[in-house]
């Protein structure tokens, strides 16, 4: 007999309660659950923090449903960037949260959400300058302009014309 | 005195200046390891030029605040606080994501600091002192404290200071997520980028160029062109990058797994580009030293090949196979090459040969690597060297023109109008057999493994098999056939008739199991996509008038299927094709595209007979076609040349240049050729 739920500590000492088919949208927290059979206590996650816990909650709760990943690297041939509107919506949070869900969605092995962090820093990135880039993510262009010329140079075949 | 005070912190450098305000060194200041921690623990919290502001507050309660944070914090002596942060894995003075061993951290903002100092600096002394109090009390707060005063603070705040949080913290938080990931993760993210993104993401910073330079980037960038070609770029991979590219998987998954900046970014920016030859030649450890030392002379030899290629000016993938073979490149040089081809075609950029040398009509053609083979009825075949524009060979035998041919790498076959068919070796220039067969004309051949097919003004199709030296006719046309197409994996061949039909025909019951219904005119040629074309429903035209009958004694299931009538039980069972391909027999190619003399060409649906698209444009009579996954090049009566999208029909260029009709044309990875009763020859060579 397998317990329905679960509760997890975040690094922050908050504990959260949830289904257990909800939690092992996590590969790490299922497999675990295998090795260690039933358990009644707190399983500590120490990576993440209690609103990041709660935002990737919230997003296996709304995925449970989903066919199980297939692993394998099929998503060679599907490079499309579209994320569906309901994770479009979700993933519209500041850029802080965005990288502790990316991290998290990585140290917890749940590959979808994994996917769509990606995807969304992705569509950050897409069809912008690399000022623009700079901008959007706070980089300093640690490049002499000389280099900088040379690089532009480099990559003027890209340029659709 | 007080004025003097000012002007000694107007010139202090601006470094202290951010310490001052914060009244300690403030969360921006980087802490890049344990060991400048441990420094800044010795460091005075309230820097000299700041005693005289918050000597009298201070003292009171800011020191005291200070006291009991910060020595806990930082008191590595003491066994009982050493032991907490082994637990904590740092210490709790910061937010987690600020620990000096994370890589995130917010980097000092000078501009902003200066301007904060000089504003405070506008304000009434005893105002400055408070300001700075607060500003001290929260810079020395733990994590914990840190968001309670935050929470106190916003709890007082009115909405137009809320927005202004909101503003302001929006622009705050930036983050370097490339540089910040771990590099699986960056290289995960890039991989979703297209070309163009890519290429200006290697330009922000070393760190990014670093990644998006790597070839675990565009080898994954030139995987996804194996499967399919991309419909934006619009180019393949030639086969021996195809075969690196399976063979170099295992290697490049394990790169990405053990990436390491120390590699890539050891070196000067130059040796970058050296260093991503790396994961071809070096899978276990970039960041080795001595194991890199071939690359330098790799990317010398690049260069040295670039500039040899640019001399050359129509370089033909012969060349390239030894080189390949020999010596790997970065795969963004091998993406790079095939690309710069995509857009070339796209925009139509080309260098033009022009063969000269027959003395009528060019009627067939067909080119590989560097040769390139033409039939004429002047009744001769010339061989050409595609590389020079030199003719190499001229095969004589044929008492009349020469209407159709197809070489491979041991021979060449010739159909004529004296209605032999001829065997010759292409190297030596020798006919090494002779075969008669047909009563009329050979105007079409084309043979595939060991089935030859043959089209005659006979209205027959003769197929020869070369294994079991058996032959046999497919009649049933009732006009001259122009062309034919075997498909040895179905066994099945197409044909074109002056009849205005295209057949299909099984080879294992010599009938005919499809004819398709549309052409108002003569169909010249018929020729099948590759397997991995694919055309999307939507994509079709509503075309109900072309439904294309089957003969012979076919099931009712499958001419329902023609009919579009899909009778779901039965067609479930069954293939399209007839009971004959029901039982795993592969299927013929699904797709075919036809030109006749009504000047259109056609793209049909072989399992339905459907005509999915009509393509309109010639003028006159289309008499050449030929086809990839990527395109349809046409040539017509009209003279003129079309490059085709088979999936929107869009016409996307049109050529001219020849003074007479197009007969012939052969269509290759970047260049195509066209023959013309101009007796001329032109190359339009893609390649740059």
């Amino acid at each position: 007999m397998s317990a329905t739920m679960l509760t997890f500590e975040s690094n922050d000492g908050v504990q959260i309660t949830i289904a257990r088919d909800v939690a092992e949208r996590s590969v790490l927290i299922k497999n675990m659950l295998e090795d260690l059979g039933d358990t009644v206590e707190a399983i500590p996650i120490p990576n993440v923090n209690e609103a990041v816990l709660r935002k990737v909650i919230e997003w296996c709760e709304h995925h449970k449903g989903d066919p199980p990943s297939t692993g394998d690297d099929d998503d060679s041939r599907r490079k499309t960037t579209d994320i569906d509107e309901w994770d479009q919506k979700f993933m519209q949070v500041d850029q802080e949260m965005l990288f502790e869900i990316i991290l998290a969605a990585n140290y917890l092995d749940i590959k979808g959400l994994l996917d769509v962090g990606c995807k969304t820093v992705a569509n950050m990135i897409k069809g912008k300058s690399p000022e623009e880039i700079r901008k959007t993510f706070n980089i300093q262009n640690d490049f002499t302009p000389e280099e900088e010329d040379q690089i532009r140079r480099e990559n003027e075949w890209a340029e659709d014309r | 005195m007080e004025n003097a005070r000012r002007e000694d912190d107007m010139i202090i450098p601006s470094q202290s200046s951010l310490q001052s305000i914060f009244g300690g060194p403030a969360e921006v200041v980087d802490y890049s390891n344990d060991a400048d921690s441990d420094n800044y623990q010795h460091e005075p919290h309230s820097p000299p030029d700041l005693k005289a502001t918050s000597a009298t507050l201070g003292d009171q309660s800011v020191a005291p605040f200070l006291a009991r944070h910060v020595p806990e914090q930082y008191g590595a002596l003491g066994p009982q606080n050493k032991g907490l942060m082994e637990l904590s894995g740092a210490d709790s003075r910061y937010c987690y994501r600020h620990r000096p061993d994370r890589k995130c951290r917010r980097q000092a903002d000078e501009p902003t600091m200066d301007k904060l100092q000089r504003e405070l600096e506008t304000l009434p002394q005893s105002d400055q002192q408070g300001i700075a109090h607060v500003w001290s009390l929260f810079s020395a707060a733990p994590a914990k404290h840190r968001k309670l005063l935050l929470q106190g603070i916003m709890a007082q705040c009115c909405f137009p200071q809320l927005s202004f949080i909101s503003a302001t913290v929006r622009d705050l938080i930036r983050i370097d997520f490339i540089a910040a990931l771990p590099p699986e993760i960056s290289f995960k993210i890039l991989c979703y980028l297209d070309t163009t993104s890519l290429c200006k993401a290697a330009q922000v910073s070393r760190r990014w160029r670093a990644l998006a330079d790597d070839d675990v980037v565009w080898h994954r960038m030139c995987e996804q062109h194996i499967h399919r070609k991309c419909k934006k770029c619009g180019w393949g991979l030639p086969l021996l990058d195809r075969k690196r590219l399976r063979e170099s998987k295992r290697e490049i998954e394990l790169r990405a797994t053990n990436w390491d900046i120390s590699g890539p970014s050891a070196g000067t920016p130059d040796t970058c580009n050296a260093d991503t030859d790396a994961a071809a030649v070096v899978p276990a450890n970039p960041a080795n030293p001595a194991k890199r030392k071939p690359d330098s002379s790799e990317e010398q030899f690049t260069l040295v090949k670039r500039h040899c290629s640019s001399l050359a000016p129509a370089p033909g993938l012969g060349n390239d196979d030894a080189y390949f073979k020999t010596r790997y490149r970065p795969w963004k040089e091998v993406y790079k090459d095939r690309f710069k081809v995509g857009t070339n075609w796209k925009y139509g950029r080309c260098s033009i040969k022009v063969f000269k040398g027959h003395t009528n009509g060019v009627m067939c053609l067909q080119f590989e690597d560097n040769i390139l083979a033409t039939g004429s009825y002047d009744a001769t075949i010339k061989i050409w060297d595609t590389e020079t524009g030199q003719e190499l060979r001229t095969l004589r035998g044929h008492e009349s023109g020469i209407r159709c041919l197809q070489f491979d790498d041991t021979k060449l076959i010739s159909g004529s109008m004296d209605r032999t068919v001829k065997v010759w070796n292409w190297r030596t220039g020798e006919c090494i057999s002779t075969y008669t067969g047909h009563r009329g004309g050979i105007i079409g051949l084309h043979f595939d493994a060991t089935i030859l097919a043959s089209a005659s003004v006979d209205k027959t199709v003769k197929i020869w098999n070369f294994e079991d030296k058996s032959t046999c006719l497919l009649r049933g046309h009732t006009d001259w056939v122009n062309a034919v197409r075997v498909d040895s994996t179905s066994r099945t061949v197409f044909s074109a008739s002056d009849d205005c039909t295209v057949r299909l025909w099984d080879l294992d019951s010599k009938t005919c199991i499809r004819t398709f219904h549309g052409h108002v005119g003569q169909v010249q040629q018929v020729i099948p996509l590759p397997r991995e074309f694919e055309f999307e429903e939507h994509d079709a035209e509503c075309e109900n008038d072309n439904v294309s009958t089957i003969s012979g004694d076919i099931e009712p299931a499958s001419l329902q299927a023609t009919l579009g009538l899909e009778s779901n039980s039965v067609m479930s069972q069954s293939s399209p094709f007839g009971p004959a391909f029901a039982d795993g027999r592969p299927a013929p190619p699904r797709y075919i595209v036809t030109s006749a003399l009504d000047s259109t060409i056609r793209l049909w649906e072989t399992s339905t007979g459907r005509c999915l698209r009509t393509f309109f444009g010639h003028l006159e009579g289309v008499w050449a076609l030929a086809a990839d996954t990527l395109r349809i090049v046409s040539g017509a009566e009209d003279r003129m040349v079309k490059i085709w999208d088979p999936r929107t029909g869009k016409c996307e260029r049109t050529f001219t240049g020849h003074s007479g009709p197009v007969t012939c044309m052969g269509l290759g990875d970047s260049r195509f050729a066209t023959g013309s009763e101009d007796c001329e020859v032109r190359m339009y060579s893609f390649q740059s």
